[in-house]
């Protein structure tokens, strides 16, 4: 009996030790978000901090970011500089040209990628420069480059750069200096940096206008911070305005609060899904070891121990758990966000020093989720196990399954009523549009979670069924009636699973309807066949010069071309899409757009055209009068609509005439369409239109396919980010069933034993543990697709009106899946089919 | 006592009596000890018996003396620490856990106490178990006579948890005779059932011993079961103590009292 005793403790050890890896997962998660972005953070603002070091008051374009997506870049103009350097208390004054352009390494390619490369004035006094090799710029045909920019180009002292601007033609510079930062870093956050001369800075920058960037302006002796913006205020103009340097850094720093959320958002989201995934775990084990101690525990009551005396002892122990695993979660945690911050800060933020930042609240919060969701998972199975009459525990006889029907009957009105409100809101009869999407979403979670309370119920005739693949196999055939066995049991493991895959079938369903829904339109409707464009994740949108367009129409087989220019411009007091190009009608005609009313001619100089439901955005229809200024504009036009286009996400958006293209903010076209004759060779043009644009490195000639793939490329971003939750579920998952199977593994030791002893091989019996384990998994993993397959159906007929009015089924992920759910079964396999095949026969067959 | 000393010679009124039969199952000069040093414990000391095919065989003996012990080195089930046994002509001891596997499934039945039937399978799909697990087809002729001659008909599709106690252990007998095993052995086979179940039982094994020809060896501490038997061999403190045929209840019960008026029987031997 002692025997017996300590090895049911020794494996219930062994079954907490792994209930409590997934409320470490969880903690550590959460601990880890909370740490990195406070880390981050702190970072970020120490590198915030060195610019502009010493200055006192700091003056900026006003309205630095009237519109959406940075585009506008105003300067400040030289008569408020000239004022801020005779105002008095003002000792002297640097000022800064920055911004984006694109330079073009030795390869051909832009340097950076995704990270541009900022143009900047020499001689500015935002960062601290040093000097590595060569001098500093002194014609407007030199450049100092940042070691950074040198090692990434490719390019050092005495060779020739070729960069430009959004409103430039590209143009060589010879480099004479390179350079470094204080601390000996060779670039500030990763970026390349290239310095021109300030006048050659304001051509670039500001199209020639003398203008600045920000002017950092330093206190002469005895004048405070304060007093010098109050002195400033008035001088700089209605163009600029001025802070305190104190002000701009806590500025800057909201700025990173921004990105940091959304980094710590994310892990906090992973770690959500893994306390969410536990509670089924962690339940499911306090059941298990509670069952373990039946006897024991109506031996207490027996004696006289009370119910709440039994809930007690029983929540101790998961509140001991709860706190040995968040603590060890917690200090996981922290120790992973440090680390990830140095590994972050590292590689792009260049930082000189890292500052790990563990806020109090990081640790409390995963202590008290990790506590907080094992006390409450076990709180169920305590109750459950004070409400067994003493007398009924005391017996030998086999513990019979708990009816599942409240379980199976609640479940399947909440599906149901999940259901209701999803059809109501999908037939928009719900009242209005945000209603229908509410009531949809809404039904879709509760589907969600009835057909979780519906698995034990689902578990027979599905695992049945699945199981049907191993009939061949006689150990097959146990297992998979093993896995029949326990339904609720066999439910709770494979519901960790099912959660995690319906999350990304769903996702992943959606997404690909879209990208289908946009390939249809493409394939449809849309004429052109070649598109030219650059990559659609860049900060600075790739441009090229117009020319070019001459000598692709110039291609045979090219029936036409146009070139398409974008800005954002200020319409009616609202940030407004604007498109210009040399064909209006031929740019409506090669994208499939369609015209409501009016005629797709050209259109007069004071004309605009707009699709129909920005039109009624701002209540203009036909022959009605908008404003419109665009980004690099100082003054507001007036247009006549003069014609309205049928909504498409295409051609959608205002368009005007090309005479104000030098007003928008890149006076270069970012897009052009190409019209291929019928029955000609697309490769062949494709390649044509290709050396046609070798010396644009930004744009290139793309098939619909490739376009629509650089259109659809955040999503495919995101099912990468949602598969890896999708990975974490697993980790939980394995543990899951690992645990459900050494249960079931250690309650059938007679059985296995009598198995054995007539004449079952080791073999067999380790067949038998894993066709158990891998049906459980593929259990949890079909539920999970079936079900995110409803709910990415439901939510692509949401959207169909918005043009997803395609459903797709991302099959190769759905197979991936179930692949994975394989492997899940297998890796929980290994330890409980060893313990099965190592059954000692005789003490399994023998009796007390 | 310790292994190293030389075994006392066995007293020849305990060997094995001369059969007409041939063995079915021999052991020759068994001995088994758990444990070592002072705490070691032998459960089985030089034993030799054989068991002759076709006849029905019962292994008594108080808690301790060592039958379940001689039973499960007999089916292969625990290792030896001297001696042979041989099942049909093959010798056992010394086989590794595969070829020992591969005989129990194929020349071995086993009727257990409890747990004997997998709650998952059906009466049908139990009894045809030791068939299923070997990948091989069960006579179907042979198995409807089994079924009808343990009045089975009506069962088979039930599960064992909606079978008594008596239905379960025929569904076990069944399934121990399904594959024609060299030898049966049914441990303590009655011990969980009440009267009338385990005159079923018993006359059922007596009745495949006498029509079937089949070979049974039974451990029991029941002395009415071991009266269904052919023989009964009695063991106390791993040693075969007394050798009857054709028991009767009493002649078993007068046997028992008789050597729990004989302690110690170790020094006797000794």
């Amino acid at each position: 009996m002692l025997r017996a005793a300590l090895k049911g403790m020794a494996a219930r050890k062994a079954r907490l030790a792994l209930t409590s890896i997934a409320i470490i997962l969880g903690s550590a998660f959460i601990a880890a978000a909370l740490v990195l972005t406070a880390s981050i953070q702190a970072t970020v603002d120490d590198l915030n901090a060195e610019a502009y070091a010493g200055a006192d008051a700091l003056v900026q374009p006003a309205d630095a970011e009237s519109r959406s997506e940075d585009l506008v870049q105003q300067g400040i103009p030289a008569e408020a500089l000239a004022a801020v350097e005779s105002t008095a208390g003002v000792d002297h004054v640097a000022a800064t040209v920055s911004w984006a352009i694109s330079a073009i390494g030795d390869n051909g390619k832009v340097v950076g990628g995704l990270a541009p490369t900022t143009a900047v004035n020499w001689g500015d006094e935002a960062r601290e420069r040093e000097l590595r090799e060569g001098r500093a710029p002194e014609t407007d045909g030199e450049v100092a480059v940042s070691a950074k920019f040198a090692a990434d180009s490719g390019l050092g002292l005495g060779e020739t750069v070729t960069a430009y601007s959004q409103t430039t033609d590209q143009t060589e510079y010879a480099i004479v200096g390179v350079y470094g930062y204080a601390g000996g870093r060779d670039s500030i956050s990763g970026g390349t940096e290239i310095a021109f001369t300030t006048a050659e800075a304001q051509r670039l920058v500001f199209d020639g206008e003398d203008a600045y960037s920000v002017l950092a302006v330093y206190a002469a002796d005895g004048t405070g911070a304060d007093d010098l913006v109050a002195a400033l205020e008035p001088v700089i103009g209605a163009e600029s305005q001025v802070t305190s340097w104190e002000d701009y850094n806590a500025e800057a720093s909201a700025q990173t609060a921004k990105l940091t959320k959304t980094i710590g958002n994310f892990l906090l989201g992973f770690g959500l899904v893994a306390v969410f995934v536990s509670v089924f775990l962690i339940a499911n084990t306090f059941s298990i070891v509670i069952a373990g101690r039946l006897k024991e525990i109506a031996m207490m009551r027996a004696i006289g121990a009370g119910r709440g005396q039994v809930v007690r002892s029983i929540l101790a122990e998961a509140l001991l758990l709860g706190t040995i695993a968040a603590a060890v979660g917690a200090a996981v945690g922290v120790a992973g966000g440090a680390g990830l911050t140095a590994a972050i800060a590292n590689s792009f933020f260049d930082a000189a020093q890292v500052s790990v930042a563990v806020p109090p609240t990081a640790i409390l919060a995963a202590l008290a989720v990790g506590i907080g969701v094992t006390v409450l998972a076990a709180l169920v199975p305590a109750v459950r196990a004070s409400r067994v009459p003493p007398v009924e525990a005391m017996r030998a006889a086999a513990k019979t399954d708990r009816p599942i029907t409240l379980l199976t009957v609640s479940g399947a009105i909440i599906a149901l009523a999940g259901g209701g409100a999803m059809a109501l809101g999908l037939t928009g009869n719900l009242g209005g549009d945000t209603a229908d999407l509410t009531g949809t979403a809404v039904g879709a979670g509760l589907v969600f979670v009835g057909v979780t309370m519906l698995t034990a119920w689902l578990s027979k005739p599905l695992v049945g069924a699945l199981g049907l693949i191993w009939s061949w196999n006689f150990a097959g055939k146990l297992g998979r009636r093993n896995a029949g066995r326990n339904p609720r049991r066999t439910a709770v493991t494979a519901s960790a699973l099912m959660i995690g895959v319906t999350l990304v079938t769903a996702t992943a369903t959606l997404l690909t309807s879209v990208k289908a829904s946009i390939e249809d339109y493409f394939g449809e409707a849309v004429k052109a066949e070649l598109f030219v464009t650059g990559p659609a994740v860049s900060e600075v949108p790739a441009s090229f010069d117009p020319a070019v367009m001459d000598d692709i129409r110039a291609i045979d087989d090219v029936d036409a071309a146009v070139e398409v220019y974008y800005d954002i411009a200020d319409i009616d007091g609202t940030d407004q899409y604007v498109n210009t190009t040399t064909d209006f009608g031929g740019i409506v005609d090669l994208f499939g757009g369609t015209l409501a009313e009016g005629d797709s001619d050209e259109l007069a100089d004071d004309e605009i055209a707009v699709n129909q439901s920005a039109a009624d955005e701002l209540g203009v229809g036909m022959g009605d009068i908008v404003t419109a200024t665009f980004s690099r504009g100082t003054e507001a036009h007036e247009f006549t609509v003069a014609a309205i286009l049928v909504d498409n996400e295409n051609t959608d958006g205002w368009y005007v005439a090309p005479a104000y293209v030098e007003e928008f903010y890149t006076t270069k076209p970012m897009m052009a369409l190409v019209d291929v004759a019928d029955g000609a060779d697309i490769d062949a043009v494709t390649a044509a239109v290709d050396d046609a644009l070798a010396d644009e490195p930004e744009v290139s000639a793309q098939n619909h396919e490739e376009f629509v793939g650089e259109v659809t490329v955040f999503f495919d971003f995101a099912i990468i980010a949602i598969q890896l939750l999708l990975g974490l579920a697993m980790i939980v998952a394995v543990i899951g069933v690992i645990n459900t199977l050494i249960l079931s593994v250690l309650e059938r030791t007679r059985e296995l034993g009598m198995l054995r002893a007539i004449g079952m091989t080791r073999g067999q019996t380790v067949r038998m543990v894993i066709v158990e384990s891998v049906t459980i998994a593929l259990f949890g993993a079909v539920l999970g697709v079936a079900v995110g397959l409803g709910l990415g159906w439901a939510l692509q007929n949401a959207l169909a009106d918005s043009g997803v009015d395609v459903f797709a089924v991302p099959t190769t992920l759905i197979a991936g899946y179930l692949a994975a759910a394989v492997l899940v079964g297998l890796l929980a396999a290994i330890a409980p089919a060893a313990r099965a095949a190592k059954t000692n026969i005789l003490g399994a067959i023998a009796y007390e | 006592m310790p292994l190293s000393t030389p075994p006392a010679p066995q007293s020849l009124q305990h060997a094995p009596g001369p059969q007409h039969r041939r063995p079915a199952v021999t052991a020759t000069g068994l001995w088994r000890a758990y444990g070592s040093g002072e705490a070691q414990v032998v459960a089985l000391r030089d034993v030799s018996v054989a068991f002759a095919a076709g006849r029905f065989t019962a292994i008594m003996g108080p808690s301790g003396s060592g039958k379940s012990t001689l039973m499960h080195c007999l089916a292969g089930l625990d290792t030896t620490d001297r001696g042979t046994v041989d099942i049909g002509g093959t010798i056992i001891t010394g086989m590794g856990d595969k070829a020992l596997t591969k005989l129990r499934r194929d020349k071995i039945g086993f009727i257990f106490q409890q747990f004997n039937l997998l709650p998952t399978l059906t009466a049908e799909e139990n009894i045809l178990l030791p068939a299923s697990i070997a990948g091989a087809k069960a006579d179907p002729a042979w198995i409807s006579q089994i079924i009808r001659t343990l009045d089975l008909q009506e069962r088979l599709t039930h599960k064992p948890t909606e079978l008594s106690g008596g239905q379960q252990q025929r569904v076990a007998c069944a399934r121990a005779l399904a594959t024609r095993p060299e030898v049966i052995f049914a441990d303590e086979p009655t011990g969980n059932l009440d009267t009338r179940s385990s005159g079923e039982v018993l006359r059922f094994l007596r009745k495949s011993v006498d029509d079937f020809g089949q070979t049974i060896v039974m451990v029991t501490h029941d002395p009415s079961a071991a009266a269904y038997a052919d023989r009964v061999v009695f063991l106390a403190d791993g040693q075969i103590v007394r050798d009857l045929d054709r028991p009767t209840a009493d002649a078993v019960i007068d046997t028992m009292r008789g050597f729990e008026n004989r302690v110690p029987l170790a020094g006797e031997a000794a």
